[in-house]
């Protein structure tokens, strides 16, 4: 009733009214069943009884036929639509049926291990306590994780730990390995990019260990709705699997609003902040008692959100307590309460980056507000799906920023529809991963000469490794010939294996607060940053850079603080070229020097710029790959110096955008940098990079995906309504010039072939909304 | 750019490469002595070396560890139930490995042992002179393990056992008994003697303050790895000399340091010349409650005892003792003469406190001890001060109600 309710106050509220872009209803879809399958014993059947399941939604079904063939399975079905017990039901078979056999289960994050591991004791003891589950993690007491070793049937944990805690000693883990039955993997599709090449990785490792004790696992995977599940489920595991993806669940009807914040400065084409908009929206649903979470896209817009919502609503005489935060950096004490008071119902709204993303048990959320889009049509669906679970009515508003990958959504809500979610890509053979990767499998056991990894033969790198006395053959074998631990070294989250803590140093105490990965610390943590936790705003006093610590003390402030990154990119090495009439195109390897020279204090709510500081820390290097093209120069019949440098500055802006939609990963795995005279091209250029050392494929995708590309850009340029820029297409006027609209479209065009033109036609490009 | 360069470019240098050439079997023999030995696994290069019991070592002849008559000592320092050690049938054993990590990839190269034989203490060192000799020197091994019914090693519990299963492990060959030999860890014993005596317990510490030795030429363990890599790349035999001698004093001082543990658990009280000895003895016979034979101990350490620090430790043991023997006047006595000492001791208050409050009922000497108590507290900023608040004002009130 009070989504209802709520609904008429979007309509009605002069607030909101005009804002809507977009209404879609989802119609609830009726359940599809089968029987449970009769190679189920018995005993089994008499449990699921007892939970009241006497059917099986049919994707379930399938799923224990195919595992019952002996087939790797992926099962792709919407959140809440029972897939645990997909791979549940047959690793309990199994562990039924033989007391040696014995279960692996991965899951991306500490958080739904635990809750998994609470479903599995609840089984557990209905069957006697014959199952013993563990969770083996970093949080594992020493001599718990004997008693896992040996007696564990099932062994929840987690990627990392399995690369650094489990296969490096396989030998103590001798039982698990020589009777491993089954590998859970949950939550597939977060294994992409980066993160997911190594897991690639760690799982070659995995595979090799099986072999050495002579086991050959089964593989159950469950994932989100991706483009690719077979082809990415094939490249993770390195063999082929077999895509379940019919979800029979039922599902209740879902609303879904676009919401657009309105113009509020026409010549700029500036909007009002999606915070603020996120903010009244959540407000009003809040104040209606729907349960909401509110999804932002970095912690700092959760904290400020969090105040905000706090301070609505203690305006209105509440205590502000039902609102809470929640995202990575939060000590995991401190994340269990949250969650608990979110299913006791005690916390009403809750703010959150993606961690809450995947499928934490939060209880029955109602609505979902997206404060901007969250970079991908998978995640998107993902954070709408966490509203909603019991076959109840829900609702999601995505609140549109400024941006143009968020502009190109809400004015665009058919591509949302249609177009279907991303393709999760992986590189397991990135060079930086693995080279990482090989060397950790070297320690774990010696090499064979004609050995493969997956199905990569490593010969060739063991060479290089033995060239630098890394390894040393003997015979036909690579032996691991260095004191080093290898695993340590490899963070399979990001390129730096190290964190930064924050210590709270106020009254004299020393407590620590929260972390931040290397990369982002000049960011967030440099010298004079306003660092904000649980809302509260913190002073960094001192950054201790080699200590990997960062002194804090709490402040109270009008303003918090946005540092501004500097990037310079220098080609290495050319891999692939292409000479066209107006732009060479090109991608290969460079180097990217990132620094941070200062920082702006932002005001708060009016978001001006009150101030800023310099920064002074070490710079960082990236070795990666990168895609680049070049502009005709000026001088040759084109535009001038200036003109091609606000192209250049507006292009940029609006292709990074653009090449993430184009590619679907997320925006923050690419980096793009303009230069008006390369030294490496002599003429103006584009750049566009991976972030992650090495790359993980973008360049060479983007190389080959060029001319759609520009088209693209060029289409949604000469579709925004703004006169002359603006944050949702190159850029606002101030930083492109008043010409930059126009500059940019010529550009595009001449690059897709047109060649110099006499005279661009921004008028005619306008218009179309 | 082809991959090697391309590698070179995307990653970090590992290390300078010298290019070295490396014989391809390299005779040790006439550098570290020793044969190389035939097993169905191959072949590994060991050394024997017999030391006669009539060596000297720290002080002593090597014999006297095996003259004691029998291992009880060591059941008193904290072995508990150990049977009775068959020295003949006891190996000592200490490794030398590619790293500290621990992990698969940890290797270890050189397995030295040690066992009283007729022929006096003989030492066997198992080397592999490269990575395809492990097999071998893990069957010898398991050949001397095979002979034994107890290991001794120094922190062997924690690292050396484990990492010899390990490679049984990947090798995929028994570890033989292991789990049913004894385990006789010396590092474990050596911290509960000597923990107080010593800064630190390490093996060369304990050579060169309860041994009185210094090595010279000693290679620091940290430099093992490095310089075994080193010979793998060289063949150099000259690289390993260092190392074979490193770790046949370790086995030696081993054997050494098990006889003077053995005695120190066998002595009386009147046998103790040093207070931090007879201290921990005390305290060993305490925590197995053997009250009757910890308390001459340390009335003996209180009599050697010359340090304020340890005065204030002997007494707060020995009255928490009295207390829990219910010897509550003997414990009130010894907190008062800790008091005298060491003026600001709450636990000797709080407990004094106690012993005034419940059990003489005397609740003016109570109230003066907690007052006392609550200003020593306040002044060191003790989590303490509300739980004596309170203690105060019920006295306070006792004492009303009393008189």
């Amino acid at each position: 009733m009070s989504i209802t309710k709520f609904m008429e106050t979007l309509d009605t509220d002069p607030r909101f009214r005009g804002n809507i872009t977009f209404r879609h209803t989802i119609p609830a879809t009726p359940g599809k069943y089968a029987p449970i399958p009769s190679f189920v014993p018995q005993d089994l059947k008499a449990l699921l009884e007892g939970k009241g399941i006497t059917r099986l939604y049919s994707h379930q079904a399938q799923a224990l036929q195919a595992v019952h063939k002996g087939q790797d399975i992926v099962v792709v079905t919407p959140t809440a639509s029972g897939k645990t017990l997909c791979y549940n039901l047959p690793v309990i078979q199994a562990l039924l049926e033989n007391e040696e056999a014995r279960a692996l289960y991965l899951f991306p994050t500490k958080a739904l291990s635990q809750d998994q591991v609470a479903e599995l004791m609840e089984w557990s003891t209905e069957l006697g306590g014959r199952i013993k589950t563990y969770t083996y993690d970093g949080d594992t007491p020493g001599d718990a994780r004997r008693a896992i070793r040996s007696a564990g049937s099932i062994v929840v944990t987690n990627p990392d730990m399995l690369h650094s805690g489990i296969l490096p000693h396989h030998t103590k883990w001798m039982r698990l390995f020589e009777n491993l039955r089954y590998v859970v993997i949950d939550e597939l599709h977060t294994y992409r990019g980066v993160f997911g090449s190594h897991v690639a990785n760690v799982l070659r490792r995995l595979h090799r260990i099986c072999q050495f004790y002579g086991s050959r696992p089964q593989f159950i995977c469950t994932s989100a709705t991706i483009a690719n599940p077979a082809e990415h489920g094939s490249a993770l595991l390195g063999r082929p699997v077999t895509v379940i993806d019919d979800n029979g669940a039922p599902r209740g009807p879902r609303e879904v609003v676009f919401y657009n914040p309105p113009v509020v400065n026409q010549p700029l084409g500036i909007r009002r902040s999606a915070l603020l908009e996120a903010r009244a929206v959540a407000h009003e649903l809040i104040a209606a008692k729907v349960p909401t979470i509110i999804f932002t896209r970095s912690r700092l817009n959760t904290e400020v959100l969090v105040t905000y919502l706090r301070e609505s609503f203690r305006k209105l005489g509440d205590t502000g307590e039902k609102i809470r935060g929640y995202r990575g950096g939060y000590l995991p004490t401190q994340r269990r309460q949250i969650e608990r008071d979110l299913r006791d119902g005690k916390v009403l709204g809750v703010v959150s980056t993606n961690a809450l993303e995947l499928g934490i048990d939060i209880g029955s959320l109602e609505a979902v507000v997206l404060t901007g889009y969250p970079g991908t049509i998978a995640s998107t669906w993902q954070q709408i799906g966490r509203a909603g679970r019991s076959n109840k009515a829900s609702l999601a508003v995505f609140v549109a920023n400024s941006s143009p990958l968020n502009q190109f959504m809400v004015q665009n809500p058919d591509y949302f529809l249609e177009k279907g979610a991303e393709f999760a890509r992986i590189n397991p053979d990135n060079l930086f991963i693995l080279v990482s990767h090989l060397k950790c499998a070297a320690f774990e056991l010696p090499f064979q000469v004609g050995e493969r990894f997956g199905t990569l033969d490593p010969q060739e790198i063991l060479e290089y490794l033995e060239e630098e006395m890394v390894l040393r053959r003997v015979e036909d074998r690579w032996y691991w010939m260095s004191e080093a631990y290898p695993a340590v070294e490899v963070s399979l989250r990001s390129a730096s294996a190290d964190n930064f803590v924050i210590i709270d140093t106020t009254d004299g105490k020393t407590t620590v607060i929260g972390e931040v990965d290397r990369f982002s610390a000049p960011m967030l943590i440099h010298e004079g940053a306003i660092y904000i936790h649980e809302s509260q705003t913190y002073h960094i006093d001192l950054l201790d850079w080699e200590g990997q610590k960062a002194y804090a003390r709490k402040v109270e402030t009008d303003y918090f603080t946005d540092a501004n990154l500097a990037v310079e990119l220098k080609v290495l090495d050319v891999t692939e070229e292409q000479v066209k009439p107006y732009t060479t195109l090109s991608w290969g390897e460079v180097m990217v020097t990132a620094k941070t020279h200062m920082y702006k204090k932002i005001k708060f709510h009016t978001h001006e710029n009150v101030g800023w500081g310099e920064i002074s820390l070490p710079e960082m290097d990236l070795h990666t790959t990168a895609y680049w093209f070049t502009v005709p120069s000026a001088g040759e019949g084109g535009m001038d110096r200036d003109a091609i440098q606000s192209a250049l500055i507006g292009a940029a802006h609006v292709l990074g955008n653009i090449a993430s939609l184009e590619l679907m990963c997320e925006p923050g795995d690419l980096g793009v940098a303009a230069q008006v005279k390369s030294p490496f091209t002599s003429a103006p250029t584009v750049f566009i990079y991976d972030k992650y050392p090495g790359g993980v494929g973008f360049s060479e995708q983007l190389f080959s995906d060029h001319r759609r590309l520009m088209e693209r850009a060029y289409s949604l340029v000469s579709r925004c309504p703004c006169p002359a820029g603006c944050p949702s297409c190159v850029g606002p006027a101030d930083e492109v010039g008043i010409k930059g609209k126009e500059y940019v479209l010529r550009l595009l065009k001449e690059v897709m072939g047109d060649g110099p033109q006499e005279q661009a036609a921004p008028s005619s490009a306008q218009g179309k909304a | 750019m082809d991959l090697k360069s391309r590698l070179r470019q995307v990653l970090p240098k590992e290390r300078p490469r010298p290019e070295l050439p490396r014989p391809s079997a390299p005779n040790l023999r006439p550098i570290l002595g020793g044969i190389e030995r035939e097993t169905p696994w191959g072949t590994c290069h060991v050394v024997e070396k017999a030391f006669p019991l009539d060596y000297i070592w720290g002080g002593r002849e090597i014999r006297e560890t095996l003259s004691i008559p029998s291992t009880r000592g060591l059941t008193h320092v904290g072995l508990g139930d150990l049977p009775p050690l068959d020295l003949s049938r006891t190996l000592f054993l200490d490794t030398e490995t590619t790293g500290l990590a621990g992990g698969t990839g940890t290797y270890a190269f050189l397995v030295g042992t040690g066992r009283f034989e007729s022929r006096g203490f003989v030492v066997k060192q198992f080397l592999m002179r490269d990575y395809n000799e492990e097999l071998a020197l893990l069957h010898c091994l398991d050949g001397e393990l095979k002979e034994t019914e107890a290991i001794v090693s120094f922190n062997g519990k924690t690292f050396d056992i484990p990492l010899l299963r390990t490679r049984f492990a990947m090798s995929r060959m028994p570890f033989h008994g292991v789990d049913q030999h004894s385990q006789v860890d010396l590092l474990h014993l050596a911290r509960r003697l000597w923990r107080e005596k010593l800064e630190s317990c390490s093996l060369i510490s304990l050579e060169a303050n309860i041994l009185g030795l210094t090595r010279v030429h000693d290679i620091p363990g940290a430099e093992i790895p490095q310089r075994y890599f080193q010979f793998l790349q060289t063949g150099n035999g000259l690289l390993l000399q260092d190392i074979l001698e490193h770790n046949v004093y370790d086995i030696v001082s081993m054997a050494v340091l098990l006889g003077v543990i053995n005695a120190l658990g066998m002595s009386t009280p009147e046998e103790c010349s040093c207070p931090f000895e007879a201290e921990a003895l005390g305290l060993i016979y305490a925590n197995s409650g053997m009250m009757e034979s910890a308390l001459p101990f340390l009335d003996r350490a209180w009599s050697l005892a010359e340090e304020k620090e340890q005065q204030i430790r002997l007494l707060r043991t020995a009255a928490l003792l009295h207390k829990r023997g219910k010897n509550y006047e003997i414990a009130a006595k010894l907190w008062q003469r800790l008091l005298a000492i060491a003026e600001d001791d709450l636990m000797a208050y709080e407990e004094l406190a106690k012993h005034y409050e419940h059990r003489l009922k005397d609740f003016r000497a109570a109230d003066q001890v907690t007052r006392r108590a609550l200003a020593v507290a306040l002044r060191k900023r003790s989590p303490k001060v509300p739980e004596l608040e309170h203690r105060l004002q019920r006295i306070t009130k006792r004492r009303g109600s009393a008189s």
